[in-house]
């Protein structure tokens, strides 16, 4: 009897779910447009809903949807949307990423809308402008937001070492003696990861090095310069003054900044809404420039893109979204809520303003004077992920990292003269 | 094999009744169903995934045939090798578990009381989402604050980076495994000592057999039909092992990924992540090959072991 | 049969002696700790602060217990909505399975037509092909028929299995034939022999089918993440999945959503657990 009843009750929420699950598919009865925006999930998804709202606000007739997608399965689900012709109509692209999109034809072009909107180039970063050019001439996306890196430190555990917070303009060496001073039985001065943004690509080129030739041909990472700017970090490591790569691969290393066992953090700003939503951990955080190198300073720029899927149904309502989500309103959404730091020109005072307790996030905008470009030649995202098999040995010393850098050097050159 | 025992007996019947060789017409109603599904959601992907295999297809666009490119590739390429070691190892280990899930229902049914408190405590990993349980081991794993090292410390015995150090981790997924299919193969495994006569023990008992002698003589050998269901079936799940790898490892950034991948990580990778579906349906084929084979060495080592009535 | 009634047939049998039961019980205590421990540990975990769980040495109970894992996981994952989808999608799969494979399963064990060897044949071969070979085919056609982020996506390519014809069939060949043909007599053609002789005689299968297909259902992340990639048909193993990203480990939060989306399911099995262990253990013993 019982048996019976759940079946019943079974059946009964089978139906509905059915009736539900297809009248679930989308509308356009009225004259409605609805388009899906793919972002992954995290802290800036509260703006980019404030984003879509505020679109519809000004296109009456078009709906914007904001598609989460977990970030461990975000490209994969991306691939196989696109590759099915159902990806979002408009999503968020990395420059690392962006390239067998654009090749392959799966990106909406808005070079037009671009021209004919009078959109200003001169708004954006022209360091992450250059992240996302094809080379063919056509605009796949504007800049969403851009990010510079800092160290990010925790006052509490610096008091509690002794130690003086990081000057401005501290070098190299001033980095590595704080790193060592503040390393005690329970704290590690910094985190030192196989980390490319957010590490050691910052310390190649201030060493004077760079990851990857002008012409984007072959990899420069084995150059004496490069290869100081790897040492940097493999001597963290061999010193101690870091938690090693097995524990950094167990525990992240901004979940043990967050938990207090590392007191420095090199990395970039869009944490700093993380950070900030932190409570407990609020209070103790600080940041500070990146150190200068022995050939002057440096830092690491990237940031997202918006672009279209050339499979939308509606290419022109997309391209409407696509300039608006990239605009200064969006911008000063993005900054207002601490999202993350705004690319549009003169957006970015709101993104301080809104974490007062943060008091040197101005760290991150200056930062843009000496900032690089993130190396995408070729298939980025490819030989990115050969890092870790080459760099490995490096951090755990048990090769020197000459050797490492030309092994490593060796098989980006091969992923890039295969791409060509 | 029980088809084949029960075929006689039925054409025996249907010739005493008279229903002759005629065609059910309805038969063909009744499997339709499933035979149109299976047909499109199964062959048709098969075929095309077959297909594929044998095609270099780039990120977005039309295939070409290459041949047997895909498959060269793969046979001369170390990760392919290290997953296949890393599939075959974690299988290996988590048949390990068969045994101890024999002792463990050979235990239940030996107790009086609370049976059924031991079968739900052993079931319950069985019932509880693979992602959540790859969370929590993941966490009590942990080689800086995990539980089972700190357990560990308590004995003197230095702790390991169980998840981060690809020496250890696909012995970490072995336990993880076989903790959460222990449930199962007891549950299978003690029905099948059910089914056990129970005159069989009494006359040994009575011959002066002891439990111990019991178990190896009796419940083994008429428990071995059940162990090899078993068997065949957590090969098979075995070497299809994803979400724990998955969730296990964290973030891409855990450097011991690159030494921990199994096939079908492998076969992830290279057709949802990278862009090489050519490759990933090559591994597919391989990987259906390697357990079309393990279950045929299978059914041919049961003669050697298996005892039926 | 109940261990009494065994014990009172079969002196013999190895296990009465209540006196040295004792031994066997701590040997079962010690080995369903080791099972549970991980569940307490998850537990507590999900009530300390982001630095209790990583403290040195851990801490059993938590200090300052705090809801603030709960509060994220109810925050970041829209928890009564995926898990509508799950339950819904469940229940979609595990009706639609149990009907399609047990109506094959009684044509392939007991009617004749051709090509059923054949088919027969065709259909073991499919359930040793890995699953993820089908991903990709299974999603085109899913999209090609528009259902792309329904629930039945979620659920129509599990509706059909090979495994569950495999199992149904198992289960009507070991039923004695004189049921059947009684009801035949009676003048019931193979449909009404079907439903209302065989197919309640197949209850035991029936449930194993069902609770293995709920726990398939139930489970399933990989198939769900391609084929809902919006937010409003997505099942909880893709909320839980969201929240371990790149934004570091929250292991208080992790703890709580992994809890919380395991709760359901343990306890309908906590209510049917007669049901799971005779329908899991008729699986095997079919085979």
């Amino acid at each position: 009897m019982r048996t019976k009843k759940v079946l019943a009750t079974a059946a009964l929420i089978a139906t509905g779910a059915l009736l539900t699950g297809c009248s679930g598919g989308p509308t356009g009865d009225d004259g409605e447009v609805t388009i899906t925006y793919g972002v992954w999930a995290g802290t800036q998804t509260p703006a980019m809903e404030a984003i879509a709202a505020a679109f519809e606000e000004e296109n009456p007739g078009i709906n914007v949807e904001v598609q989460e997608q977990p970030w461990p399965q975000y490209w994969s689900t991306l691939q196989t949307g696109a590759q099915g012709g159902t990806a979002p109509d408009a999503f968020w692209m990395l420059a690392q990423q962006i390239r067998p999109y654009a090749a392959g034809g799966q990106l909406l072009d808005i070079t037009d809308a671009v021209e004919s909107e009078g959109v200003d180039l001169a708004n954006y970063p022209q360091a992450v402008l250059d992240l996302y050019d094809q080379g063919d001439g056509a605009i796949y996306g504007l800049p969403k937001d851009f990010d510079t890196n800092g160290v990010w430190f925790n006052k509490e555990l610096f008091d509690a070492a002794g130690v003086d917070y990081p000057s401005p303009d501290w070098t190299w060496d001033d980095f590595r003696e704080t790193a060592r001073a503040l390393t005690t039985d329970d704290v590690w001065g910094i985190a030192a990861p196989i980390d490319p943004q957010g590490g050691y690509y910052n310390t190649i080129y201030q060493a004077g090095g760079q990851v990857i030739s002008d012409d984007g041909t072959t990899a420069t990472i084995d150059s004496p310069e490069a290869v100081e700017g790897i040492k940097f970090w493999t001597d963290l490591q061999a010193d101690g003054s870091s938690p090693t790569l097995q524990q950094l691969s167990d525990t992240e290393a901004v979940t043990m900044f967050e938990q207090g066992k590392v007191a420095m953090y090199m990395s970039g700003s869009f944490w700093a809404l993380q950070f900030y939503n932190n409570e407990e951990f609020r209070p103790k955080v600080d940041v500070a420039p990146l150190p200068t190198g022995p050939a002057g300073q440096a830092n690491i720029t990237s940031g997202i893109a918006n672009v279209g899927f050339a499979g939308t149904d509606h290419p022109e309502e997309v391209t409407k979204f696509l300039l608006f989500a990239s605009g200064e309103r969006a911008a000063q959404i993005q900054a207002e809520t601490g999202a993350v730091l705004p690319a549009f020109e003169g957006t970015q005072q709101g993104w301080i303003d809104a974490m007062p307790e943060f008091e040197n996030l101005q760290v991150f905008i200056d930062a843009v004077d000496y900032a690089v470009p993130l190396p995408v030649q070729g298939n980025a995202a490819q030989w990115q992920g050969l890092q870790t098999e080459y760099l490995t040995p490096a951090w755990n010393g048990e090769t020197s990292a000459e050797e490492a850098a030309e092994q490593y050097a060796a098989a980006i050159d091969e992923v890039l003269a295969a791409d060509r | 094999m029980s088809t084949q025992t029960r075929e006689p007996v039925r054409s025996a019947k249907r010739r005493r009744t008279g229903v002759s060789n005629r065609t059910d017409w309805w038969a063909l109603v009744m499997i339709a169903p499933a035979t149109i599904g299976l047909a499109v959601l199964y062959l048709w992907p098969f075929a095309s995934t077959f297909l594929t295999s044998f095609m270099n297809v780039p990120a977005f666009g039309p295939g070409q045939f290459t041949g047997l490119d895909n498959y060269a590739r793969l046979l001369t390429d170390g990760d392919f090798w290290r997953a296949l070691r890393n599939s075959g190892l974690y299988t290996g280990l988590v048949l390990l578990g068969i045994p101890i899930a024999i002792v463990l229902a050979a235990l239940i049914q030996q107790v009086s009381r609370g049976r059924a408190i031991y079968r739900v405590l052993f079931f319950l990993p069985v019932v509880t989402l693979p992602v959540a349980v790859g969370m929590v081991w993941r966490f009590i794993l942990n080689g800086d604050f995990g539980l089972f090292n700190w357990a560990l410390s308590l004995f003197g015995i230095p702790g390991q980076y169980w998840v981060a150090d690809d020496r250890f981790t696909i012995y970490a997924f072995a336990a993880v495994g076989i903790w959460m299919t222990l449930g199962i193969n007891l549950i299978i495994l003690g029905a099948g000592l059910q089914s056990i006569p129970m005159d069989l023990y009494e006359a040994s008992s009575l011959d002066g057999a002891g439990r111990i002698r019991q178990f190896f003589s009796i419940t083994l050998p008429l428990l071995s039909p059940t162990i090899f269901f078993v068997m065949i079936l957590s090969v098979i799940s075995a070497l299809q092992m994803f979400d724990l790898v998955f969730v296990m490892l964290g973030s891409i950034n855990n450097t011991a990924i690159d030494g921990s991948k199994t096939i079908v990580y492998l076969f992830y990778e290279a057709g949802f992540v990278q862009f090489r579906q050519g490759d990933a349906a090559a591994i597919a084929m391989v990987l259906l090959i390697i357990i079309m084979a393990a279950t045929a060495v299978q059914f041919r080592l049961q003669k050697k072991w298996v005892v039926y009535e | 049969m109940s261990s009494i009634a065994v014990r009172a047939t079969a002196p013999g049998r190895p296990a009465p002696s209540r006196r040295g039961e004792w031994r066997i019980h701590v040997i079962l205590v010690v080995a369903a700790a080791l099972m549970v421990v991980p569940f307490v540990w998850e537990i507590l975990a999900s009530f300390k602060t982001n630095a209790e769980v990583s403290s040195l040495p851990p801490t059993i109970l938590p200090e300052q217990p705090s809801v603030r894992g709960y509060a994220t996981f109810f925050d970041s994952v829209p928890f009564w909505a995926q898990f509508g989808v799950s339950a819904a999608s469940l229940v979609m799969r595990v009706v639609g399975q149990v009907l399609v494979a047990a109506l094959a399963g009684y044509a392939f064990a007991r009617l004749r037509f051709p090509g059923r060897n054949l088919l027969f044949v065709i259909f073991l071969l499919m359930l040793m092909v890995p699953s993820q070979l089908f991903l990709l085919g299974q999603f085109e056609i899913i999209r090609d028929v528009g259902l792309l982020n329904t629930i039945p996506a979620l659920a129509i390519p599990g509706i059909f299995s090979a495994f569950g014809t495999f199992l149904m069939r198992q289960a009507f060949i070991t039923m004695p034939r004189e049921y059947e043909e009684a009801a035949r007599l009676d003048g019931a053609g193979p449909v009404r022999t079907f439903w209302s002789v065989m197919l309640p005689m197949a209850r035991p299968t029936v449930a194993a089918l069902a609770v293995l297909t709920s726990l398939y259902s139930w489970n399933d992340l990989l198939w769900p993440l391609i084929v809902t990639p919006t937010g409003d048909a997505r099942p909880l193993p893709v909320g839980l999945a969201s929240m371990q990203g790149q934004f570091g480990t929250d292991y208080p939060a992790l703890m709580a959503g992994a809890l919380i989306c395991t709760v359901p399911l343990v306890l309908v099995f906590l209510f049917l657990q007669r049901q799971f262990f005779a329908g899991i253990a008729s699986s095997g013993l079919k085979g």
